[in-house]
């Protein structure tokens, strides 16, 4: 649930929506979520300051946990 | 004016001076006469001595009025659309994509358009889970409105979004413009300045333009980066 609404805002916001890759590292009690996005479109996720990225995980942490396990998000270059 | 009040606890005799003299509690002193005591069969009740602050009260009343005229600017009824400059394609778009993403999160929602100013399209979002999806101090909105935002630029960079529950733009608004005149009149009472807590500039703006008009009240930005400070201070101490 969670990997599909990171997929979709960030698909939303690149160049390059086929390039986006996320992954799903389960752990005890948290679930983290590692996304790839393809070259040059990092910063379109991040934001300045960090605004895309903050608001992400504020979406993330506010939609409807499945087994209560809190969902982190990781952006990896 | 001097009235005195009785009650069982001090509050309660303080509420009940608010009843009868159909005032606020700043508008008058309370001082306590007998704080009354309780013994192990009976309770002697707390008696207290009111006394209304004339000049204060008319001091207020100024207040008041200032306030509420900065409040009328602020109507709940749906705004018109003005010189709409945001092709209606996109519109939808962005309406479709602010709901698949609430979707996704796991709740169900109706996006309606409110108004489209220019280039700037109200969005509200219309939810029985509206209360987890503005959430505390409108956290999940902005967060929202940040993503539906950098969706829009790529359709239209000139479009601006703003999300809305429940009105809950304009109630926020009008809880800062109150909360400015409430700490305003604090700091004129005791001369103490006092530091607000971090807000965004839209909210700041907010605090300067409201408290502009107030005589004796200077207000300034304090901090660094998106969320400063707006610290309400006397002017007196100046001059």
């Amino acid at each position: 649930m969670e990997k599909e609404l990171v997929e979709y805002i960030v698909k939303s916001l690149v160049d390059k929506p086929e390039e986006v890759q996320v992954e799903v590292v389960e752990g005890d009690q948290t679930t983290a979520l590692e996304l790839h996005v393809g070259e040059g479109d990092i910063g379109k996720v991040i934001g300045k300051q960090g605004r895309i990225a903050k608001a992400i995980r504020t979406i993330l942490s506010a939609s409807v946990a499945k087994d209560g396990k809190r969902t982190t998000l990781e952006i990896l270059d | 004016m001097i009235n005195e009040f009785e009650g069982k606890t001090e509050q309660e005799a303080v509420a009940k001076a608010v009843a009868e003299l159909n005032m606020d509690e700043s508008c008058f002193d309370v001082e306590v006469l007998d704080e009354g005591h309780s013994g192990l069969f009976f309770k002697k009740p707390v008696r207290i001595k009111v006394t209304v602050k004339e000049e204060t009260s008319e001091e207020k009343s100024a207040f008041q009025q200032a306030f509420e005229e900065e409040l009328s600017q602020f109507n709940d009824t749906p705004e018109e659309d003005e010189n709409p400059n945001v092709d209606p394609e996109v519109v939808d778009k962005i309406s479709n994509f602010t709901k698949e993403m609430i979707s996704l999160m796991g709740y169900e929602a109706d996006i309606m358009t409110d108004s489209i100013k220019g280039t700037k399209l109200t969005l509200s979002i219309q939810s029985e889970s509206d209360s987890i999806l503005i959430g505390r101090k409108g956290k999940n909105l902005d967060a929202l409105q940040v993503i539906a935002n950098a969706y829009a630029n790529q359709l239209d960079s000139d479009c601006k979004v703003i999300l809305d529950s429940e009105n809950y733009r304009i109630r926020h608004e009008k809880q800062i413009v109150r909360m400015a005149y409430r700490t305003a009149q604090q700091v004129k009472k005791t001369g103490r300045s006092q530091l607000l807590e971090p807000m965004n500039p839209y909210e700041r703006r907010l605090v300067h333009t409201a408290l502009n008009d107030v005589t004796g009240i200077e207000t300034k930005s304090e901090g660094e980066g998106l969320f400063k400070q707006v610290r309400v201070l006397s002017s007196r101490k100046h001059h």
